[in-house]
């Protein structure tokens, strides 16, 4: 991360890259709002940003989805790391798995019910760091109206192509579905339910 | 040839229509099991197939109502054994053409990932029992044995017509074609 030493001076590595990890979740696409994100000067790349999700079945292909709308903010202490809040919102009827068809089946009442629940959504509890690249994010994700704590594991890193400073977040985690009320499928489906979010945050700073 | 010697024209319609459907619903359930790995693809591929299959059993039902109401033209002369393993063949053919989009359907019902079918997006396919694996399970095994049978038996029903048609030079594919003879 020689670029993140050039680029913050007044900060030693390891807080910056502290710090950006805890934006990591914080930091998702506003590309809803059409408004250009910004949390402490930092701003979301909405062109390298995607939020999806894995699951595997027996006798069907591994689906991939992701989500075209959500929302998302994000509140960084920089001195007081716990004390930082990220939260963010998924508009649950922009799934899109490639096909109309498949979308309106994944959007109805066996699975994310979005008629009944538009939205998913994230909220932080703790974050700790687990090294200079890599964090663990705990927080509350609301599915179906049923809200359970979900971990995710985060790795930056920086892009030297990019002017400014540009870091980018990797975020994954697996959640099991059935504790969300999501049961349908099984056991042909797998309970395990995998989450990625890929987001770029930027500052001219 | 007199009327009586041709297929009536309903039977001829509904059999090369469910030829038709037959290979499509054969391949597109071969190549969209064996060869597609987009999981978008396949769910649509699934909806496809599954319309095509419900529609060869409403087909097969009406042939089977027609075949009662309706005369069916007598066979060609052939050595008994062959009359015979016609018979035995089409019986089975048509065994098969309720057998498997019933099993299709059954597989449909019973599955845990239950997918509601919209046949050819128009009208809601029933599904008249509670999903259970054991006989999901079940239902796929006898729908792909089936597909086996039904490609088999297929390819012994085209054989027979070629056979019949330029080899023994009778009527047997011309009383189900469109004109007297298939074959100048």
């Amino acid at each position: 991360m020689a670029q993140s030493s050039q680029i913050m001076p007044a900060r030693n590595v390891r807080t910056f890259r502290w710090l950006v990890t805890v934006c990591a979740l914080a930091l998702l696409p506003f590309a809803d709002t059409g408004e250009a994100t910004a949390a402490q000067g930092w701003r979301i790349d909405e062109a390298h940003t995607w939020i999806g999700f894995k699951i595997d079945a027996v006798g069907f292909p591994t689906t991939r989805g992701h989500f075209n709308h959500y929302s998302g903010k994000v509140l960084i202490d920089f001195d007081r790391p716990a004390k930082s809040f990220t939260s963010f919102t998924v508009d649950s009827t922009s799934v899109d798995l490639g096909s109309q068809a498949f979308n309106d089946f994944v959007k109805s009442s066996p699975l994310l019910n979005a008629e009944k629940y538009p939205t998913l959504s994230f909220i932080s509890t703790q974050v700790e760091k687990l090294d200079s690249r890599t964090a663990r994010v705990t927080g509350n994700l609301t599915m179906l109206g049923v809200t359970k704590p979900i971990v995710l594991t985060v790795n930056v890193d920086a892009d030297p192509s990019a002017k400014g400073r540009t870091v980018a977040f990797v975020a994954t985690g697996t959640i099991t579905r059935s504790e969300f009320g999501m049961a349908f499928g099984a056991p042909l489906i797998d309970d395990a339910l995998e989450i990625t979010v890929k987001t770029r945050a930027l500052t001219d700073e | 040839m007199n009327k009586g010697d041709v297929w009536p024209l309903s039977l001829r319609l509904v059999h090369w229509a469910t030829a038709a459907l037959v290979f499509a619903a054969l391949g597109l359930g071969t190549y969209m099991v064996q060869l597609v790995h987009d999981p978008a693809e396949r769910f649509e591929l699934t909806q496809t197939h599954k319309s095509i299959g419900i529609t060869v059993l409403a087909l097969t039902v009406v042939r089977l109502c027609l075949r009662i109401l309706t005369n069916a033209p007598k066979p060609e002369p052939a050595a008994p054994l062959v009359l015979l393993a016609a018979k035995l063949a089409h019986v089975f053919l048509y065994a098969l053409l309720l057998l498997m989009p019933l099993s299709g359907w059954l597989m449909a019902t019973t599955t845990p990932v239950r997918v509601p079918t919209f046949v050819f997006g128009l009208v809601e396919l029933p599904y008249p029992l509670s999903p259970d694996l054991t006989t999901y399970r079940i239902a796929h095994t006898i729908h792909v044995v089936s597909a086996i049978f039904l490609a088999s038996l297929v390819v012994l029903h085209v054989a027979a017509a070629i056979i019949h048609a330029f080899l023994w030079q009778d009527r047997t594919l011309a009383r189900v074609w469109w004109r007297r003879s298939p074959v100048a």
